[in-house]
């Protein structure tokens, strides 16, 4: 198993600098880039080539990438010009409300999802698999920002019910204002993990050990938790990993609707600003907790199946 | 040379057709793999459902505005935020325009976009990752590398900053779509060519005398073709909902070209007043194309896997 | 003596798409305590069902749909299934066919046992993990307590299945049903299994039923025999009296298609034609009519009882077999088994045309996080040679992981030597330029064991056969499509089979296809790996008979790999016998099958159940005993000193070479062979064997 995950380390790190590198390239490919942006519309070529010669942005791009690089390793995620202050200061707040948001919304659409995976597949074809299976496609078909809309409408504005998030104060003390977004989020997570554990258990439960099981005389029960439960939960986790960037994604749609401040929120603003060390710094971030995560994952799914543990 | 049956089955059999010389009965009519595989599709009611509704969305797109004509370029602003009613089905938006045409015309961005993003993202995904499954070794490594490292990066940031360095058109759109959908059938294709290359049938071209590339082409690919078309009808689905984001957050196609997103996002602006004309029928085609076609999905997926795994 | 298990006019059905299959159709069985009752058929015959029945373990969409089933005189069949769950585990326990997937792969083997326990017996776990170490002692599963908390992918074959079969009597039940125990397994491992199960059988004083369609092993462990086909009883009896006086048409008819049987006379093997009849539409009348070459009008329109004249045999025919009263009415004229007047003589056997000198081959075993470095080698092959000579039918025979499929794989050209020279025809074909390689690879072609597998699911049988000659750039596209249709006539598939595609075919007439493409370049060499393993007996005969009167007609030369030494040693003119990547023995098929000199040659013998049961009592030595090493660190001289029973110290440090022995061309490589090499001193091995 050591083996196993020292190889999947060492991807990681070739996958990191890939990133890091492919991003670095398309994000200082803006046309006019940060200067521009922050100089104003009436910026003269000469102002500009100051404002480069003095923050380095005048030499090759290779230079700037090993600086920023560097930079990077000592936690250094850059200096953003429009507001003066490092890019960290931001970043990072902003990074744990959108962990907050991410976790919480995933969390509740496994703790939905998966034993409602388990009654479908037990219970195939009933009216509650139907329903089910009718509400899952709607989760899959329907943009998040539409459900998070619909969701604000009918309880935050005709009924007041749960408020909307007040920037002002924070995060700690307005907990009724997650309730909204998590549940949106957890909607379309619902949608897809229910899904894919009734297909898993549907597979497991055909194969021979489950008959073994019912030939030692257990209950259809003990069948489920004892046996299939566990080797079904394999795939899923696998799943987990592989679905992170799709965690993050997701969130970018929901801090919008919501106006909840996550990363999300922030690198649309800035994208918007045309603040390229701050989408950088964000895409980097993201992408290193995407990889970090699958790490957890494939960690994970080493301990479940010992098959992969002992070979 | 004839053979008399004697010497084949030990017992004198008369060969009159069906009965075959000593090697039993074939099964009655012929049965082509598509056929066997449109039965199992066709079994699924949602999928029947799912195609109706697509070949009826598609002709209300398209057929629809020859049918009902409304003015789509310029209109009278006094129409402007009309009920629905009279000679404007589903009302007018903000500017003026009849709802149920801007629908049509929309709706033909949107699924252009859509199906050909998925188009252009299966076929250059399947092609890379036959092709890094065919050559194997450090090159299939490094290949699948790439495609973990693009798969780290959460879309939706990617695909901001690619609408913020070029301004979108339809054609541009495509493009961004499938750049970064490209990844997952990539390796769907990937993983279905290695295990394919360990088939006996593939071995038995060698046997004859074939070289790697005949293996690759008439016997590979084909029989990878099922996962590949499975694929794509999930990414148009997915390719919709992307573009509606980007409509939502501003990101999308750029005006007069409209499409569902687009619509959703400015008719939420009026959520409050009540017209909800200008919210639920854009939400609902979404919603509805692209369950229909994860309904298509699922059900093509079963008839491929049926396909392989009969007797 | 009451049974302990009585099935009466049992019915199960199973719904799929196409309908509802009557899988089993009126079966009525009994098992008395502490007996061995076997349910012998081919596929599709029920067996399984039967047995899956008996405690409603039946897959989707099956059901009981009448008839009754009693333990001990209780009725189990209308019981709930809270209450059968008290019965499945604990009075009746059973075992499956494939120990691999029939274990929980994450799920220690410990506790996978211990649950059986403490879902009967109210006990601690602890108590339940002692039980379940008892058990498993019992099986004879070496460190059992180390190996407790292990998983079952961590152990062989064989050993899964002494697992399987502790879980299955770890509540000591009144009644094992073992499913198809061995059919997974290597022969000698299959011997160890079968005789463990009988022991337990009397230690324990269970009953056993054995479903299995091998009668070699029906009549090597069973006191009695049912005999079914098409979801109905068609004889029962005790064992000994099934083998000498079979009544019943298709068990005459099975024991004729039997290589075992042939092989003595020296016969064409009787093959039933046909394939078995529809469950879904069963015929009316008897079922076996449409095949039987016996078979009337009557036989067609009624259905025959299962009656007897004797009491406990019992057959379902109007027009049995043998002296009968029912047989002297209307009975047609005896069938002459002979089959024919014997064919024109082949070509013969000639010179040499495979020349294997000195072949080894390596498989690197890669170990490390990023590098995979090489750590060390598996030795698939090592140090082989033998010739072959045209016309010839050359038998390699062996168990899993002696090489001989590695070597069918290098001969035809799929695996790169490590070492060795291989010369066909007198050349040495690594050594010829591309174009000509090309060329001679037309000689050689190979027959696939998966016939399912090497045919592409997705192109019709005619453009499978065509691709060979496609590849080659022989003959135009209308001779190619007329050869086509040729070599379906000469394999016995209709010329409309060329539209069809692969699934549409059972697997009998998919060995035909697979046969008919390696026949298209007119090779001179076939290698056939293990074509006939996933067959039935009935349809195994079939392809036998074709594959021996084509190679007459096309003077073909073979090299059939096989694990089955029956149809090895019907089919061969000389066999090999390999063991862990070595060729320990080969000679004259009769040779080396009667006064085999190679102790493992003895044992495998020994160990392949034959369809006699005298010769099977009769059969003294326990198989090979252990199970087989490790390929990447094989033992040291010998390979198989490890499990032979007249091992040596210069056993471990010296190679033996291959000696010579009495009968032409015979050679094995032993140090203390079983019989006196040429030139050799008094027998070393019978004192040896006298001693241990």
């Amino acid at each position: 198993m050591t083996g196993y995950l020292i190889r999947r380390f060492l991807q990681t790190i070739v996958v990191t600098i890939l990133v890091t590198v492919g991003t670095f390239s398309l994000l200082h490919a803006i046309p006019g880039g940060e200067i521009r942006a922050i100089l104003g519309v009436r910026a003269t070529p000469a102002m500009i080539a100051s404002t480069a010669k003095q923050w380095g942005f005048d030499q090759p791009l290779y230079v700037q990438y090993s600086k920023w690089l560097w930079q990077l390793l000592h936690g250094n995620f850059g200096y953003d010009i429009s507001v003066h202050a490092p890019v960290t200061t931001l970043m990072v707040p902003a990074a744990v409300r959108t962990i907050v948001l991410a976790v919480t919304g995933t969390l509740l659409g496994l703790v939905v999802g998966i034993p409602l995976g388990i009654y479908q597949a037990v219970h195939r074809y009933t009216a509650v698999d139907n329903v089910a299976t009718g509400i899952s496609f709607i989760g899959y078909g329907a943009p998040t920002f539409f459900v998070g809309l619909l969701l604000i409408n009918w309880f935050s504005v005709e009924v007041h019910l749960f408020p909307l998030y007040n920037n002002a104060n924070p995060l700690l003390s307005q907990p009724t204002a997650l309730v909204l977004p998590v549940i949106t989020y957890g909607f379309v997570a619902f949608a897809l993990w229910s899904r894919f554990m009734r297909s898993s258990v549907m597979d497991n439960i055909i194969q021979d050990y489950v008959r073994t099981a019912r030939s030692k005389g257990a209950s259809e029960r003990r069948v489920i938790w004892g046996h299939v439960f566990r080797n079904s939960l394999i795939p899923v986790v696998t799943l987990l990993g592989l679905s992170l960037p799709a965690i993050l994604s997701g969130a970018v749609a929901i801090e919008v609707v919501f106006n909840y401040p996550g990363m999300g929120l922030l690198f649309v603003q800035s994208a918007l600003s045309t603040d390229i060390q701050m989408m950088l710094a964000i895409t980097v971030l993201t992408t290193l907790l995407t990889i970090v995560g699958n790490l957890l994952a494939d960690v994970a799914y080493a301990v479940l199946d010992p098959r992969v543990r002992y070979t | 040379m004839a053979i008399p049956h004697t010497e084949m089955s030990g017992a004198v059999v008369t060969e009159a057709a069906p009965t075959a010389p000593g090697g039993g009965q074939i099964s009655a009519k012929p049965r082509s793999l598509l056929r066997r595989g449109w039965e199992v599709f066709a079994e699924s009611k949602l999928a029947l459902a799912g195609s109706g509704f697509v070949i009826f969305i598609v002709l209300f797109c398209w057929v629809g505005p020859h049918i009902y004509v409304t003015q789509q370029v310029s209109t009278p602003i006094e129409n402007a935020y009309c009920t629905p009613g009279g000679a404007h089905l589903l009302g007018c938006d903000n500017l003026g325009y009849d709802t149920l045409g801007r629908l049509m015309v929309a709706g033909q961005n949107s699924l252009t976009v859509g199906l050909l993003a998925a188009a252009v993202a299966c076929t250059f995904g399947a092609i890379y990752g036959a092709a890094s499954g065919f050559i194997g070794g450090l090159v299939d490594s490094l290949m699948m590398r790439i495609v973990d490292a693009v798969l780290s990066i959460p879309y939706t940031l990617v695909i901001i900053v690619l609408v913020v360095i070029v301004h979108p058109s339809t054609l541009t759109m495509i493009g961004f779509i499938a750049l970064i959908y490209w990844p997952q059938p990539a390796r769907l294709v990937r993983g279905e060519t290695l295990s394919l290359r360990t088939r006996e049938y593939v071995q038995a071209v060698k046997v004859a005398g074939g070289g790697r590339s005949r293996a690759m082409f008439r016997h590979i690919m084909p029989n990878a073709i099922g996962v590949i078309i499975v694929q794509a009808t999930f990414a148009v689905a997915d390719s919709i909902l992307i573009l509606s984001l980007l409509g939502f957050l501003g990101f999308g196609l750029p005006p007069p070209t409209t499409d569902w997103g687009s619509m959703l996002s400015q008719g939420l602006n009026f959520i409050n007043l009540g017209y909800w004309w200008l919210i639920y029928p854009a939400g609902l085609l979404i919603i509805m194309t692209c369950v229909s076609f994860n309904f298509i999905g699922d059900a093509l997926r079963d008839a491929v896997e049926s396909r392989l795994h009969r007797r | 003596m009451a049974p302990l298990l009585e099935l009466t006019d049992l019915r199960t059905e199973i719904k799929l798409r196409e309908g509802v299959v009557h899988a089993v159709d009126g079966v009525s069985l009994s098992v008395d305590p502490g007996e061995t009752l076997a349910i012998v058929g081919e596929s599709g015959c029920g067996k399984t069902m039967t047995a899956l029945s008996i405690m409603r373990l039946l897959p989707p969409g099956g059901q009981i749909a009448g008839g009754s089933i009693k333990l001990n005189g209780q009725e189990i069949s209308t019981l709930s299934e809270d209450e059968l769950r008290n019965i499945r585990g604990n009075e009746i326990g059973m075992i499956f066919q494939d120990p691999l997937t029939s274990l929980n792969p994450t799920m220690t083997i410990g506790n996978q046992i211990a649950e059986a326990v403490l879902l009967h017996r109210d006990v601690s776990k602890e108590q339940a993990m002692e039980r379940a170490v008892e058990v498993l002692d019992l099986v004879g599963i070496p460190r059992v307590r180390e190996r407790i908390k292990e998983y079952p992918h961590q152990f062989s074959g064989g050993m899964r299945q002494r697992v399987m079969i502790a879980m299955a009597l770890a509540c000591e039940p009144k009644l094992l049903i073992a499913d198809e125990p061995t059919t997974a397994l290597d022969v000698t491992i299959q011997k160890q299994i079968l005789e463990l199960i009988d022991d337990l059988r009397r230690r324990l004083g269970m009953a056993v039923i054995l479903v299995t369609h091998d009668l070699g092993v029906v009549a090597g462990q069973a006191d009695r025999v049912a005999v079914m086909y098409a979801g109905k009883i068609a004889e029962v009896t005790d064992t000994t009296t099934l083998f000498s006086h079979p009544r019943h048409p298709y068990t005459e008819a099975l024991f004729q298609a039997l290589p075992d049987k042939a092989a003595d006379a020296g016969d064409r093997l009787y093959s039933i034609p046909g394939i078995p009849p529809d469950l879904v539409n069963p015929p009316v009348g008897c079922r076996f009519a449409a095949r039987c070459r016996y078979a009337t009008d009557k036989c067609r329109e009624e259905e025959p009882q299962l009656i007897g004249e004797v009491a406990g045999h019992e057959f379902r025919c109007f027009y049995p077999v043998g002296p009968s009263e029912r047989s002297e009415k209307g009975r047609i004229a005896a069938y002459d088994t002979s089959l024919g007047e014997a064919p024109p003589a082949g070509p013969g056997i000639g010179d040499v045309l495979v020349d294997l000198d000195r072949l080894v081959k390596d498989y690197p075993v890669t170990r490390g996080a990023v590098l995979q470095r090489r750590v060390g080698w598996l030795s698939a092959v090592s140090d082989v040679s033998f010739k072959i000579r045209s016309g010839e039918t050359f038998g390699l025979v062996g168990e899993s992981g002696c090489g001989k499929t590695t070597i069918g794989k290098l001969v035809v050209g799929l695996e790169k030597l490590t070492g060795g020279v291989i010369r066909f025809d007198g050349k040495d074909l690594a050594k010829s330029s591309a174009r000509e390689y090309r060329k001679e690879r037309r000689k050689i072609q190979l027959m696939f064991q998966d016939s399912y597998a090497s045919l592409d699911p997705r192109m019709r049988a005619g453009a499978l056969l065509r691709e060979p000659l496609v590849i080659q750039h022989i003959g135009s596209r209308q001779e190619q499509h007329e050869r086509v249709a040729e070599m379906l006539d000469k394999v016995g598939l209709p010329r409309t089979a060329a539209e069809r595609y692969p699934h549409e075919f059972s697997g009998g007439q998919r060995q035909r296809l697979g046969f008919a493409r390696a026949l298209m370049l007119n090779p001179q060499l076939i290698v056939a790996d293990e074509p006939v393993s996933a067959l039935d007996v009935s349809i195994q005969a079939q392809v036998l008979n074709m594959m021996k009167e084509l190679q007459r007609q096309f003077g073909l030369t073979y090299m059939f790999i096989s694990h089955d030494l029956g149809v090895i040693r019907y089919l061969s003119d000389r066999i090999g016998v390999m063991y862990l990547g070595k060729l320990v023995e080969i000679g004259p098929a009769e040779e080396v099958y009667l006064r085999p000199a190679h102790p493992y040659t003895r044992g495998l013998l020994d160990s392949a159940p034959v369809a006699d049961p005298a010769q099977e009592r009769a059969k003294v030595t326990e198989g090979v005993r252990g199970e087989l090493p490790s390929a990447i660190h094989p033992p040291s001289g010998c390979r198989f000193r490890t499990r032979c029973p007249l091992a040596q110290e210069i056993c471990a440090e010296v190679e033996p070479p291959m000696t010579p022995f009495a009968g032409e061309g015979h050679f094995a490589a032993c140090h203390f062979p079983l019989q006196a090499a040429v030139g050799s001193p008094v027998t070393v091995a019978s004192e040896q064997a006298a001693l241990s």
